[in-house]
């Protein structure tokens, strides 16, 4: 039987981690230069190789830089060609590229997985998926947070302005329960070839379940959905962007009713919103009445109290995912940040090299 | 330049890694978002005279 590790060395070790600043709070596991070797070889992208650089910072962050802060949040190497994908997903986002990372909101990637990947590694899409449990789930989206704060310096109450933030920011990672959902994966619908292992992700705030298992009526389904998807409180500006993660209950009662993915965005395009009257009840009227970018109330009647401003212009505003347990009707409306880049990025492992997927 | 309160120690530490340690700078109370114009005018007539000696190159 082999020699257990010394747990007091281990200790030391991660302890020299906290008084270097390198944790998000938590313990990291301590790299070597031998597991920083072991990430490298799996991915086939040069170690040298810049995936971002904050100009106003001055600060970069390259692929070996990623690769040890995976080694640090607890990843296993082959974890690491979807934490370069996750990473290249978000950065895709409008508001990650333009300063989102340091915004107020304090915006948590969500992190969605497709094709053969999520068994290959463990990667859990049915229940539990906000929960925690899985490895995979949970240690690739610390990756990013690590790499916020050691690469590129985005420490909180420094450059990391965030006001409160989203509970769970850097652990929001899950497949999509592809074998259980009645409609193409995320990942086909963004344009890459079906069974392509990839990675859809932007930076998202609230997040509210929606609990029905009243009602077999797809419309009334509908209806509660657009309740919470209407709220006010996450009313910024004109132009919103939120999502649906439904269960596959949820998914399936819509699709045997005959609703596609793209009918339902359809639907909420049509019925997501709130009068003129709710929105100056919230002191957001202003919202209604002015430009894209206006956070002003309004200062006076602009509109009649009974007209609706709808939320969403596009289907591309309204990102619908399919994963959880098919064990209760229980899915979960979550708020977009900025703005989603609609595409999903291809995982470029060692062993299989991304040639064959389209688009992107 | 100036900045709501809330926010110096970030300007600091940008003005540390943009290489001017110590940039001096000019404040105003926070919150500025949900301020009226008129509002907005009255915190601008309060802060004139400093904008006015720091481009004269005078310390505020």
């Amino acid at each position: 039987m082999a020699t257990p590790p010394d747990p007091d060395a281990a200790r030391e070790a991660i302890e020299y981690c906290y008084e270097h600043g390198w944790t998000d709070g938590l313990p990291v596991i301590p790299a070597s230069e031998a597991l920083l070797e072991q990430f490298l070889a799996a991915t086939p992208r040069d170690p040298d190789e810049v995936l971002w650089r904050m100009d106003h910072l001055d600060r970069e962050c390259t692929v070996r830089t990623a690769a040890i802060n995976a080694a640090m949040a607890g990843c296993l190497p082959e974890y690491f060609p979807v934490v370069l994908a996750a990473w290249d997903a978000v950065m895709r986002d409008r508001a990650a590229k333009g300063g989102g990372w340091q915004s107020t909101s304090g915006p948590a990637p969500l992190i969605v997985i497709n094709g053969p990947i999520r068994s290959e590694l463990g990667i859990n899409s049915s229940g539990g998926i906000f929960a925690a449990g899985f490895r995979p789930n949970a240690t690739i989206p610390r990756t990013l947070g690590l790499m916020l704060r050691n690469a590129f310096g985005v420490v909180p109450h420094v450059f990391d302005q965030t006001t409160q933030g989203i509970p769970g920011r850097f652990s929001i990672c899950f497949g999509e329960n592809e074998e259980e959902s009645p409609w193409e994966p995320l990942a086909t619908e963004t344009g890459l070839e079906p069974g392509t292992s990839a990675v859809s992700c932007t930076l998202t705030r609230t997040y509210e379940f929606v609990d029905n298992r009243h009602t077999q009526d797809p419309e009334q389904l509908l209806n509660d959905f657009a309740d919470t998807l209407s709220r006010t409180g996450s009313l910024i500006f004109r132009g919103q962007s939120a999502g649906v993660v439904l269960c596959p209950e949820h998914a399936q009662m819509l699709a045997d009713a005959g609703y596609s993915k793209a009918d339902v965005k359809d639907w909420f395009i049509e019925h997501v919103g709130r009068t003129e009257a709710d929105l100056r009840r919230a002191g957001k009227d202003g919202v209604s009445a002015s430009g894209p970018g206006a956070r002003s109330a309004s200062a006076e009647e602009r509109a009649p109290a009974d007209s609706f401003t709808p939320y969403f212009g596009a289907r591309k505003d309204i990102p619908i995912i399919v994963a959880g347990a098919r064990n209760a009707a229980i899915s979960m409306v979550f708020r977009v940040f900025g703005e989603w880049s609609n595409t999903s990025v291809p995982i470029e492992s060692m062993a299989a090299p991304v040639a064959a997927a389209k688009g992107g | 330049m100036i900045c709501s309160d809330a926010f110096i120690a970030t300007a600091d530490a940008m003005a540390g890694v943009q290489g001017a340690p110590g940039y001096h700078y000019l404040t105003t109370p926070h919150p500025v978002a949900g301020l009226t114009p008129e509002q907005v005018r009255e915190r601008a007539e309060a802060v004139a005279d400093q904008v006015a000696k720091m481009l004269a190159g005078e310390r505020a």
